[in-house]
């Protein structure tokens, strides 16, 4: 039904935008991190969204052919970003190299800042769509009543 | 007419969506009960096919099987609710385990409350109909 599509694919939404609110705190929470487990400092991560019809049986998809346009979003990988460290003059710091320099991540706080009004922003978006979406069928609803 | 027969059909079949919607909330809400329940994995409930084929009443064309490794081509005739584990979300970043996704779960609790109200709603008007014509209509 189509109510139900609308919750779905909105809470598709939220979830993704929870994720990448998740990743976003990772961003900020290691600004600083200079050791990972791969070794190096930690690099900026990033959540890859790609569109997806939800899941239905397969006798619903011949049926509806407008299920060919309702699509979820999915998150379907986190990507490392490719900059390069950014070198700091630090003697002191126990993981700088023999001239001196720390590797320190290629994190930008203005970048994470405006990414975070983002996710906020889309979360809140899905969160309106929702609520329309269940004030119309309990609108509905009152037809019968 | 037996009194029985007057909640056969669609208020059998609204009380059994009923149930099931009562059921389908409480697997939720322990769902979101356990939000922060380390190594909790969230279940959901299942429902398969109802839509069973009725003994002479067949509204589709049977296939043949000349084979007992063919499918018999018609609905599975069950109507079994079950509640199984969930698949966690894709790209889970707790490290405690869990694996409810409170957004989908939120998602699905709305669903599940409309549904619900939608079959609460038609059984109501199902009684009222009843009601009508034991009182003999609207005096």
């Amino acid at each position: 039904m189509d109510f139900f599509d609308a919750l779905n694919i909105s809470s598709s939404g939220l979830s993704a935008q929870r994720l990448r609110m998740n990743l976003i705190s990772a961003n900020l929470a290691n600004i600083n991190t200079t050791r990972t487990k791969a070794g190096g400092p930690y690099r900026r991560k990033d959540p890859v969204f790609a569109a997806q019809a939800p899941a239905a049986p397969f006798h619903d998809m011949l049926r509806d052919r407008q299920k060919e346009f309702l699509k979820e979003v999915s998150v379907v990988g986190i990507v490392e970003d490719g900059r390069q460290p950014i070198k700091k003059y630090d003697p002191t710091h126990p993981d700088a190299d023999d001239n001196g320099y720390v590797a320190m991540p290629n994190i930008n706080l203005m970048e994470e800042m405006v990414n975070m009004i983002s996710a906020t922003r889309s979360y809140e978006a899905g969160v309106t769509a929702i609520q329309s979406a269940k004030d119309m069928a309990l609108k509905a609803l009152e037809i019968g009543q | 007419m037996p009194t029985q027969s007057l909640f056969e059909g669609a208020i059998s079949t609204l009380q059994k969506t009923l149930n099931r919607g009562s059921l389908r909330h409480r697997v939720l809400t322990s769902n979101i009960a356990n939000i922060d329940t380390p190594n909790y994995k969230a279940f959901e409930v299942v429902m398969e096919d109802v839509r069973q084929k009725k003994d002479g009443f067949s509204g589709t064309l049977e296939l043949v099987r000349t084979g007992p490794r063919h499918l018999d081509g018609r609905r599975r005739a069950s109507s079994d609710v079950k509640i199984k584990a969930s698949d966690p979300p894709p790209f889970n970043l707790r490290a405690d385990g869990n694996t409810v996704d409170l957004d989908r779960t939120m998602g699905k609790l709305a669903e599940n409350t409309i549904l619900y109200r939608t079959a609460a709603q038609l059984i109501r008007k199902k009684f009222q109909g009843l009601k009508n014509v034991i009182q003999g209509g609207g005096k």
